[in-house]
């Protein structure tokens, strides 16, 4: 069963979400409340349903169950939901036939929140010229192009799918310090998805993990600094962090890292360096943990399944 | 209103070649033709002599005929546009909603806040209106150029060419039955266009293949199945396709019928009953007929399918 969403004070609400090709769900029932003014990482190994998700979201997919955008239904009323959202997915999808100043014509004829004036104040920062065609950019020039439209267009969700995908250091630098100093605010949200964690993790405020079509973590930075815990250990007193029971072990220069989650802090601290566990390695805690979890259910249910 | 004509500017930006290059390219070569034959004719004919005499053999003939043989030639050189704008208009519908599948921009044009059927409609209004206007536009110009190349020629042999052939020709009135065709030729073609957009919203690749092949296959089987129940060859499919194109409101060729001398006809005037003179009635005549409207129906599931697979398209 389902609950109705009556939650008005998200940006996104989701009940039951759940999408399928064929017999495999791509998103399997998830429920979900996004708040205004967060950035919020959409995480997970590839396939796990990220692209799904965001594609119901947009309105690009049809899906089942409940979804509301703002208060709209993203399967049918896209159009008067991308005035205030906005999206880019992946690098490469500009048109590459058109010129520059004709994307900023369209745009402004188009979108009633964009603001010439500040596209053209973010393009006079780049090496961009207007008269070029998209497909005579570099990639990084593309990149730039797509967040400067995007940045001009004033914009209540951001939706940013591997936004950097294949773009040099700096550009991912640049692209995400401009997005966080000139864009964000409490009013605005923002959902980003990359495999690049380690690049964005000082500028999200909330994480969602998502493993086989199911979120496998929804929890806040603050949240992660609380709750988690990794310790290093050396050798010796490996087997006393075991007994209490860690999410994950590795070995980092002969030193034993345990990651604890909701473990006593005074506890943990005798056994050694306690600091906060990088997005990365949570990520990949939780997704040991959770594939762990499915092959106990499924040798459960093969065992169940002998016995009757 | 706004955002239509946004999408439409972004229609004719992106097929720049096919509405603005492809009509003026064609008016050059009828242009580039006519100074061809002036300078063969410059050098072989002994100090314009023939062309002299030819001249003047024209200005002696009355002016009816004059006038006729003019409106003719003008009707006639809009055949080549014709058949030219077919060409652009069922390659631009049919790359219309799959190009931009293909290159993945969909992505882009779809974070836009304009509807799937505004899009459509914008992609619609390119091939009935844009087009057509485009042709008759270039149609135009190329006969204003050809005008004054022929007045200069005539002026250059001491002939008038106001009294000669410009007071006498009607161009208002060819150029006006000839938007008139276009504009009905629009509204014939609307299931053709529908379906051109259907399979653009839907193939996977190849779009071309997915057009074309299914009303082979479906007229090639109903042959073979009628032949084998009747041993003769039936209407079908094929038979409904190619009476659709001969009873188009297209001029495709210009004769002078031989009762009343005026009529512009496509090849044979009356065939199998049905009168295939290009006339302002007889254009009005078939845009109100039943096999129109049936037309119109066609049109209207192939479109209604089309956007429902617009909808759901994405990168992949």
């Amino acid at each position: 069963m389902t609950a109705s969403i009556d939650n008005t004070g998200s940006i996104i609400s989701a009940r039951g979400l759940t999408k399928r090709y064929g017999r495999t769900a791509a998103v399997d029932n998830i429920d979900l409340d996004i708040p205004a003014g967060r950035i919020i990482g959409l995480i997970g190994p590839n396939g796990a349903g990220k692209t799904t998700a965001l594609k119901a979201i947009l309105g690009l997919a049809t899906f089942d169950g409940e979804l509301r955008v703002l208060g709209l239904d993203p399967s049918k009323q896209r159009a008067q939901l991308m005035e205030d959202v906005c999206f880019i997915a992946d690098v490469a999808v500009l048109p590459r036939w058109i010129r520059v100043w004709q994307l900023i014509d369209l745009t402004e004829k188009i979108h009633p929140r964009f603001s010439r004036e500040r596209c053209m104040e973010y393009l006079s920062r780049t090496k961009i010229q207007q008269d070029k065609k998209v497909k005579h950019l570099s990639k990084g020039m593309v990149a730039q192009l797509h967040l400067a439209l995007v940045m001009s267009i004033d914009a209540r969700l951001l939706v940013l799918d591997e936004p950097t995908l294949g773009l040099d250091i700096l550009y991912r630098k640049s692209f995400y310090s401009n997005l966080l100093n000139d864009y964000f605010d409490e009013e605005r949200t923002i959902l980003i998805t990359t495999h690049q964690v380690e690049e964005i993790e000082h500028i999200l405020t909330d994480l969602l993990f998502i493993q086989n079509g199911k979120i496998a973590l929804n929890t806040s930075m603050e949240e992660v600094e609380s709750r988690y815990c990794e310790v290093m250990v050396v050798p010796d007193r490996a087997a006393e962090a075991r007994a209490l029971c860690p999410m994950n072990e590795r070995q980092v220069f002969g030193r034993h890292v345990f990651l604890f989650r909701d473990r006593d802090r005074a506890t943990l601290r005798e056994l050694g360096e306690l600091h906060t566990p990088s997005v990365a390695d949570l990520f990949v805690a939780t997704m040991e943990d959770g594939e762990a979890q499915v092959a106990a259910a499924t040798q459960a249910g093969a065992a169940q399944g002998g016995a009757a | 209103m706004n955002r239509l004509l946004a999408l439409m500017q972004r229609e004719f930006w992106e097929n720049k070649g096919a509405f603005r290059t492809t009509p003026l390219v064609i008016g050059g070569i009828y242009v580039l033709g006519a100074l061809m034959m002036i300078f063969t004719t410059a050098h072989i004919d002994n100090e314009l002599y023939t062309f002299k005499e030819s001249v003047r053999f024209a200005a002696q003939q009355p002016e009816e005929l004059r006038s006729q043989v003019l409106y003719q030639g003008l009707l006639a050189s809009s055949v080549f546009f014709t058949i030219v704008m077919w060409f652009v208009v069922f390659f631009y519908l049919l790359g219309a909603l799959y190009d931009d599948r293909k290159d993945r921009s969909i992505l882009f044009w779809k974070s836009l806040p304009a509807s799937d059927t505004l899009t459509l409609v914008s992609k619609l209004l390119m091939a009935m209106v844009v087009a057509p206007a485009a042709f008759l536009a270039a149609l135009i110009v190329t006969h204003l150029v050809i005008a004054i190349i022929a007045s200069l020629m005539i002026l250059a042999v001491d002939q008038n060419p106001w009294t000669l052939f410009l007071s006498v020709s009607q161009p208002i009135k060819a150029w006006s039955l000839i938007g008139l065709t276009y504009l009905a030729q629009s509204i014939w073609a609307l299931p053709l266009f529908g379906w051109l957009l259907l399979v653009s919203s839907f193939a996977p690749r190849l779009p071309l293949l997915f057009a074309v092949l299914p009303p082979l296959i479906i007229s090639g089987l109903q042959t073979w199945i009628g032949f084998l129940r009747t041993f003769t060859f039936e209407n079908n499919l094929w038979g409904v396709i190619g009476r659709w194109f001969a009873h188009s409101p297209a001029i495709m060729s210009v004769q002078i019928d031989d009762d009343d001398g005026g009529n512009v006809a496509l090849g044979a005037p009356v065939v199998d009953g049905f009168d295939h003179a290009i006339t302002v009635m007889n254009i009005f005549d078939r845009l109100l007929s039943l096999e129109m409207l049936a037309g119109l129906v066609v049109a209207v599931v192939f479109l209604a399918g089309a956007l429902w697979f617009r909808h759901r398209a994405t990168d992949n």
